[in-house]
């Protein structure tokens, strides 16, 4: 062996060592997860899924009223945020000299980093205070704000991403500017704007900071109208890590898996759905 | 399989679908008036446990009723329910003179559970500690620094101590543990610290010695003492049970060591009770004056309350669920108190029971 071929495999071992310490953590986070969350849900059965949460020291009930609203509210919040984001990043992407599409990609590159609390006491400020009360609806609207940046700034990506050239054929063809960028661009783009999408509810799925103020944590009845109080199950994770109580720890390492469980199914979901929707 | 959909309508049905659910359900709930009442509480994440006990019990007696209670704090619980975004706020420090006087007449408070500060500490080979307030004050001024002080020696015959230099562990967050746990240093020992060191964060004259560790919340306090020997700090008797850390008997102002136990919690409660106010509508803002250090061979000295803070005049069916719950916490709630607090007692009770006839539509 001479000395580029093991300069070579040494640079190989050192790049794979690197990558390997870099996803170390989230391995360790995912596994602690289900190796605390898994003897939960097993001892819970499945009740876990349809039951209220237990008082201190008294077994370990169940989390139905925060995952419902855990789902409803990053349904609530997309079919808001979504369209939204869309066509925002549509504008942006189709009059890139408009100054108002200007200022559309500025800040939805800006409003990426806003802290998410922020975003949470604005809607205490805005919504909550005036309307006198915590909701859903309250909630829905500071997630839907949390996802529209994210959504946004990987639909432009997707779109940017389009060559030119489809574009020229398609005016050539005689299509008309709204077909063009509907059926050609966005249907080429389709696999970005998807992910974008998908990762902007995974995103609200997760948020605890916009709901401290804003959802009421009912965690004993599942939430349905818009002024009725809710509760996410990051909410409920981040409640009962604090107590001193075992069996309240063990019921939030149990809705942590759940939360996990449904990242990976979105995440299996939005593989298949690139491969067989076309837009 | 191709899926063929028209992305501007199908994108436009979203925000209909979210103001078609918006639009129905505000009206309907305008309608209908809802079948149960919603009562929401916010404030102390001390007592949220002992809340989540509570509640299950009373909507199950009181079917008619859905309670909540989000722990989010003791200050944004006070703010809250001053904005009236909630129906009752909970609270480790009563109302301030100035905010109840701003309020007088028209908000009810009252102490409806115990619990304690408990002194814990990790020294191997040692157990059963006995402390004073001086001594206390003196490790966390960081002049008593070894655990073989004459001090340590003189309070604590026949415990074998070593020559070790104490970590004194503490809260590095605003805590209204630490304010209990400060102000019965001062009450104890009031030469050695003075009130200018009495407060929810304190600038904790150890750390400048090099011998004080900060920690977030009550868990990282915990954390800490359990992983580094000889070290001492302070945390709500909860989290020493539920850990099982080992608690110090503290000298009370008779002079007599005491465990922390339900039973001393609550005589400290009871001893306090000449000085606590006669009527829920009155200034409670000194009762932690009459707790903390409370005389009574008896008496855990560093005890605290948790007030429930409401107003007198509520819509209908809000003030008859509140008159309920009220009668509820300070009856039958009394007697399912979770480990790691104390009930209070018969006498207080009776003065909180005066609240539900005070509470009128």
């Amino acid at each position: 062996m001479d000395a580029r071929d093991l300069k070579e495999k040494i640079f190989l071992a050192g790049a794979a060592l690197l990558s390997l310490l870099a996803v170390l953590p989230v391995f360790h986070v995912l596994l602690s997860v289900i190796w605390n969350g898994l003897g939960v849900l097993m001892e819970a059965g499945p009740s876990f899924l349809t039951g209220v949460p237990p008082p201190p020291n008294g077994g370990l009930g169940g989390i139905a009223p925060s995952l419902a609203g855990t789902l409803l509210l990053a349904v609530l919040s997309s079919l808001l945020g979504i369209p939204l984001s869309l066509f925002a990043a549509i504008f942006a992407v189709e009059f890139p000299d408009n100054p108002l599409a200007k200022g559309v990609r500025v800040l939805s590159k800006a409003l990426l980093e806003i802290p998410s609390v922020v975003v949470g006491m604005l809607i205490y400020a805005v919504v909550v205070v005036p309307m006198g009360r915590f909701s859903m609806l309250a909630g829905s609207l500071a997630l839907a704000i949390m996802m529209i940046p994210y959504v946004t700034t990987y639909v432009e990506q997707a779109l940017e991403g389009v060559p030119f050239t489809y574009r020229e054929a398609g005016f050539a063809l005689g299509l008309s500017r709204p077909r063009v960028v509907f059926d050609i661009l966005v249907g080429i783009a389709r696999r970005g704007i998807l992910t974008g999408i998908l990762i902007g509810f995974a995103k609200v799925l997760g948020e605890t900071a916009p709901l401290l103020f804003t959802l009421g944590r009912d965690r004993y009845n599942v939430p349905l109208g818009p002024l009725d109080y809710g509760d996410s199950i990051s909410l409920l994770i981040f409640d009962y890590a604090q107590t001193p109580y075992a069996n309240m720890h063990r019921v939030a390492w149990g809705a942590a898996l759940v939360l996990t469980a449904l990242f990976l199914i979105i995440f299996l979901v939005s593989r298949r759905l690139t491969e067989e929707v076309f837009l | 399989m191709e899926l063929r959909i028209s992305l501007p309508l199908l994108a436009s049905i979203g925000p209909l679908i979210f103001a078609l659910w918006v639009t129905v359900g505000v009206a309907g709930a305008a309608a209908s008036g809802r079948g149960r009442v919603s009562i929401l509480g916010s404030g102390s994440s001390f007592i949220y446990p002992q809340m989540s006990a509570w509640i299950p019990e009373f909507t199950r007696m009181n079917p008619d009723v859905v309670v909540n209670y989000n722990p989010t704090g003791s200050g944004t619980g006070q703010k809250q329910f001053f904005a009236h975004l909630v129906d009752f706020a909970a609270s480790d420090p009563p109302l301030t003179r100035d905010a109840w006087l701003r309020h007088r007449g028209r908000v009810i408070q009252m102490p409806v559970v115990l619990g304690a500060v408990v002194v814990t500490y990790n020294l191997p080979g040692g157990e059963g500690l006995r402390l004073d307030g001086r001594a206390l004050a003196l490790m966390y001024k960081g002049r008593l620094r070894y655990w073989d002080d004459p001090l340590m020696r003189e309070l604590n015959p026949g415990v074998e101590l070593p020559h070790r230099e104490i970590v004194a562990v503490h809260r590095s967050d605003s805590s209204g543990t630490t304010n209990v746990f400060t102000f019965f240093l001062h009450k104890a020992a009031p030469d050695e610290w003075p009130t200018d060191l009495v407060g929810k964060s304190v600038e904790w004259p150890v750390d400048s010695k090099g011998n004080g560790v900060g920690a977030k919340g009550n868990q990282g306090v915990t954390q800490v003492i359990m992983s580094t020997p000889y070290s001492i700090g302070y945390v709500e008797l909860s989290y020493a049970l539920e850990n099982g850390l080992p608690m110090a008997k503290i000298r009370n102002a008779d002079g007599q060591f005491v465990l922390p136990s339900q039973e001393s919690i609550r005589e400290a409660a009871r001893n306090s009770f000449p000085l606590m106010p006669r009527s829920p509508l009155d200034d409670y803002s000194l009762d932690l004056d009459a707790l903390v250090y409370a005389p009574g061979g008896k008496s855990y000295p560093i005890t605290s309350f948790v007030h429930l803070i409401l107003w007198t005049r509520y819509e209908p069916g809000k003030a008859e669920a509140l008159r309920r719950f009220i009668r509820f916490v300070n009856t039958e709630g009394q007697g399912m108190i979770v480990r790691g607090y104390a009930p209070i007692p018969e006498e207080i009770r009776a003065v909180n029971l005066k609240a539900a006839g005070l509470i009128k539509p």
